[in-house]
């Protein structure tokens, strides 16, 4: 075991490069720069802008150096820490990043444990009581919530809110609470708020769930290790938790590693629609404007989280079933 | 004297009213006066200029109070922060868009040659932590910052007058000179608008220890602050005019009547604006303005949860980002529920829309029809502006090119309507004539040389009017044989096409109904990114000839009236030289237009009072700034 996750952290180091030059690589691929950019959102408000002046602001960015010089520059300041300046923020990365991962943590890490919640027992209940009232009506359900976009049920959800319950339009929090310190009442406050994203976020993640833990379990259920332990008179639900369950867990737990990179990507355009002050829309805008940097550092740190994640998805599978070997 | 005085004074009359306060007679916010019963603040006639400002309401006196909410958008919109406390220039716009009136400087002398302009301050006046406004805050960017290589490369252009920047002269404490090299008879506009805000955008107390020539200190300051250069820390602490860090420092002073109080940054969910202790205007019974305590501004990233929150009444000012016409039904439906009236934004563009014929398309087959006049002549005989105009405008334009709208001084009737009839069958008449007789299966029209003549246009994938109107006129030339292909695209892609020249037509709002002088990119090649009739005409006339290509014969006359228009002396004469461009640009024809700009609306809550209920809508008319939001109260 041990010298399993060794050699996997051993092989991260040239993977993560690879993937650090096909993302700058990416990002310098769109056409124009960031300085373009900006020239063409100042010409959309009207003003010439001095070729002089875009000439100084590249120079000034390093962006007219060749390719590989601006790579150098930026992956050996990464390396130390040190993960650049966003041009359009006129702030270090580091600080923009920081300031959205918290909520963005809160908000997924709750996202995940609300789908489990779901899915889980409706799974079971789907796969033991098949083709009975409730599997039906729970499938209608899972179909409905596969099939609805997220921002479309945020954007009703939030109509609905403002025409009958008069509540305030996204985000996370009420205004007074937005810069406030973190206290108890802020808490709760954000606790009122977080179920809306959440439940949006969740349905499709749910319902998804819902059929995969199904049709696993149902794989499971007629065969005949589970006969046996009926015969010799196991009770029923201590048998189904005991084996099949166990078995048909594996998908769950494989998603774990799908959840470290949705810190950052995931729920891109709910965020949006919501307003949530997560890292989502921050790197939709990084990317639009061809801030490189920060679009960048978020690539990177998500690539790195979908490694982490896969690795600490392995590690769990391999504890949960022993017929999974590390060779 | 001069008519620029004349009317400025006339203007500064009317604004003002007779009536002058005496110090015991201003009042202030019940917050500001416990903080001078507590001793933290002087008192307010010491906090206000010796004669402040005296602002008319638009209805009546106000009373303080309240937290203005309005929305503005997370990525690069810091400008819709400066369109709510307004640029604070020297001068700024009367509310109605047609003169600058005094603002800053309290008056102002143009000498007979419009070189030298004198302006005079208003005594007393104070930043927003109580430092003196002065003639030297106007010296130290116009005479140092100007001139600094690392902090501008090349002055604003703005300022640029016959090849050399303004200089500024200092007279006395209160009264300043800028003197341009040539005349220069729009500075007093141009300052009004919101590029025009540098020479009082610096406090010079609080900004020189961000440079080398005051701070000695300053190798220290930037390695303490991780600051690569002193230029970028002196952005980042004192901003500039178009970047968002000029709303992130909340210890910058300013002359605005808010000033920020939670800033503007990567991760900011709102934004909150607090009074101006210092603010230097009163209104006709001395209080001090604003009326309002706090500006709430709430970061919402998407446009439809705006549209949401407005129409919930959770927004008690909004006329940026909802304001298309396509939201008309939606705000208007919900007013009463919403607790709201519906603000008209009148449009200040000439056409909602327009197809500009790149006349130096890298494209050798579609080159020699682009630059044919009788063929854009033919095309726009073949566009049904009044099927546009129903359907993607809503009916609320009309058939239009471009230039002037009616009402403006500088209306010419043959550039805003030649060549708008729908006549196909004159068109067909005219393309045939060109030589494009044959016809392929399809019934599109081809070449002499036997091939098919596709022509394609390129919009943005924002702009949604523009792909609209595109589609409806591509199934209208489909009847005069003309193909044409849409390509709809990123920004970025548009503006490289656009600086490659390898597109047919372009499309994009034409600007200028209004005031025409302050843009005229589609009447004279001369905006770098946007004149798309032709960017290397626009390098052409940038560098003196040297890059580029050169311009058609018409195009040459207009870029030499358009600078002896800049350089003119004489308001009659410059005006004369600016008709004389329309008409050039009425026979160039390089822009084709469709419907004029429409009306447009945002919405203005029922609490709120001395909101006019209509305004322009422009950039250079930074709205509502110039309608005064200061003097805005809630009832």
């Amino acid at each position: 075991m041990g010298r399993f996750i060794f050699r996997r952290l051993l092989g991260m180091g040239p993977f993560l490069l690879l993937v650090s030059i096909s993302v700058f690589m990416l990002i310098k691929l769109t056409p124009g720069d960031f300085v373009q950019n900006y020239a063409a959102a100042l010409a959309a408000s009207g003003e010439t802008v001095d070729d002089a002046m875009l000439a100084a602001m590249r120079q000034r960015y390093g962006l007219d150096q060749p390719l590989i010089v601006q790579y150098w520059d930026w992956i050996s300041g990464v390396v130390r820490g040190d993960f650049g300046y966003s041009f359009q923020w006129q702030q270090p990365v580091v600080n923009l990043i920081g300031e959205r991962m918290g909520l963005t943590l809160v908000l997924s890490v709750s996202t995940l444990l609300f789908t489990w919640a779901v899915a889980l027992p409706i799974g079971v209940y789907s796969a033991v009581r098949r083709y009975s009232f409730g599997d039906y009506f729970f499938t209608l359900l899972g179909f409905i919530g596969l099939a609805v976009p997220g921002f479309l049920l945020g954007l009703v959800l939030m109509y609905v809110g403002v025409s009958v319950f008069h509540s305030d339009v996204g985000g996370l929090f009420s205004p007074p609470f937005i810069d406030a310190p973190w206290s108890l009442a802020r808490v709760r406050d954000l606790m009122a708020h977080l179920w809306i994203p959440m439940v949006i976020l969740g349905t499709s993640g749910a319902a998804s769930l819902i059929r995969i833990m199904r049709a696993n379990l149902l794989d499971q259920l007629h065969q005949p290790y589970v006969d046996t332990a009926r015969a010799k008179g196991l009770s029923e639900f201590t048998l189904l938790v005991r084996y099949p369950i166990r078995v048909a867990l594996n998908p769950f737990v494989s998603t774990i590693g799908w959840v470290l990179p949705n810190l950052v990507s995931g729920s891109v355009i709910l965020s949006i629609v919501l307003n949530l002050p997560t890292a989502g829309p921050l790197l939709l805008q990084a990317l639009l404007g061809q801030d490189q940097y920060l679009a960048g550092a978020f690539l990177l740190l998500m690539c790195t989280l979908t490694v982490v994640g896969t690795l600490l998805s392995d590690i769990l599978l391999a504890l949960l079933d022993p017929r999974i070997r590390f060779q | 004297m001069f008519k620029w005085v004349m009317a400025a004074a006339l203007a500064a009359g009317t604004m003002t009213g007779g009536w002058a306060a005496r110090a015991a007679e201003y009042h202030e916010a019940p917050a500001l006066a416990a903080l001078v019963a507590q001793g933290k603040l002087p008192p307010v006639a010491k906090r206000l200029p010796d004669h402040p400002e005296v602002v008319k309401p638009v209805d009546q006196v106000g009373k303080y109070g309240g937290a203005l909410r309005s929305a503005i958008r997370g990525d690069s919109d810091h400008n819709a922060i400066l369109k709510m406390v307004g640029p604070q220039g020297l001068t700024r716009w009367a509310p109605d868009y047609s003169h600058p009136v005094p603002n800053l400087a309290e008056s102002w002398e143009m000498s007979p040659d419009a070189t030298t302009y004198t302006f005079h301050l208003r005594p007393g006046a104070k930043w927003s932590d109580g430092a003196p406004f002065t003639a030297d805050d106007i010296t130290f960017v116009v005479n140092y910052l100007f001139n600094d290589k690392q902090f501008f490369a090349a002055p604003p252009s703005q300022y640029v007058v016959a090849g050399k920047p303004i200089r500024a002269e200092k007279v006395d404490e209160y009264t300043v000179k800028l003197i341009a090299a040539a005349p220069y008879l729009r500075l007093p506009e141009v300052l009004a608008t919101p590029l025009g805000q540098h020479p009082t955008l610096y406090a010079m107390h609080y900004c020189k220890q961000f440079t080398p020539k005051y701070n000695p200190d300053l190798p220290k300051l930037l390695a303490a602050t991780h600051q690569p250069d002193w230029p970028t820390l002196f952005r980042q602490k004192c901003g500039d005019i178009e970047i968002p860090a000029r709303w992130a420092n909340p210890e910058k002073p300013t002359m605005d009547p808010w000033i920020i109080q939670t800033p503007y940054t990567g991760g900011a969910s709102q934004v909150i604006m607090r009074r101006n202790p210092y603010f230097w205007q009163v209104d006709t019974a001395g209080n001090q303005l604003p009326y309002i305590d706090r500006l709430d501004l709430k970061v919402i990233s998407d446009v439809q949860a705006i549209v949401l929150a407005a129409i919930g009444g959770q927004l008690d000012l909004q006329v940026r980002h909802i304001n298309t016409i396509n939201n008309k039904p939606v705000l208007a439906q919900h007013a009463a529920q919403g607790g709201y009236s519906l603000e008209e934004l009148t449009p200040t563009d000439s056409s909602a829309m327009a197809l500009w014929f790149n006349q130096s398309t890298t494209n050798t087959k579609t080159r020699p029809w682009l630059t044919s006049k009788d063929f854009r002549v033919a095309l726009s005989l073949g566009i049904d502006r009044n099927e546009i105009n129903e359907i993607v405008f809503l009916g609320q334009g009309r058939p239009w090119q471009i230039g002037p709208l009616p009402g403006d001084k500088f209306y010419d009737k043959r550039l805003g309507t030649q060549y708008t009839d729908y006549d196909p069958a004159k068109a067909n008449a005219m393309l045939d004539k060109l030589g494009l007789n044959k016809r392929d299966g399809n019934g599109f029209r081809l070449t002499p040389s036997g091939e098919k003549l596709f022509l394609t246009v390129d919009c943005m994938v924002v702009d949604t009017a523009a792909i609209d109107t595109m589609e409806l006129i591509k199934k209208q030339w489909a009847k005069i044989g003309i193909d044409l292909g849409i390509n709809t695209m990123e920004r970025s892609l548009y503006y490289e096409r656009g600086q490659n020249a390898t597109y047919d037509i372009g499309t994009y709002a034409v600007p200028g109904g209004r005031n025409p002088t302050l843009d005229p990119r589609a009447l004279v090649a001369i905006h770098t990114l946007d004149s798309r009739q032709s960017i290397p005409w626009v390098k052409w006339y940038t560098t003196g000839g040297k890059q580029g290509e050169e311009p058609s014969p018409g195009m040459k006359e207009r870029m030499k009236l358009w600078d002896e228009w800049k350089q003119s002396a004489d308001p009659a004469k410059a005006d004369a030289l600016f008709r004389q461009v329309l008409s050039l640009a009425a026979d160039g024809f390089e822009v084709v237009g469709t419907v004029s700009a429409v009306t447009t609306y945002g919405v203005r809550s029922n609490k709120l009072g001395n909101v006019p209920p209509s305004m322009p809508n422009a950039w250079d008319y930074p709205n509502p700034a110039p309608t005064l939001p200061q003097q805005y109260y809630f009832k």
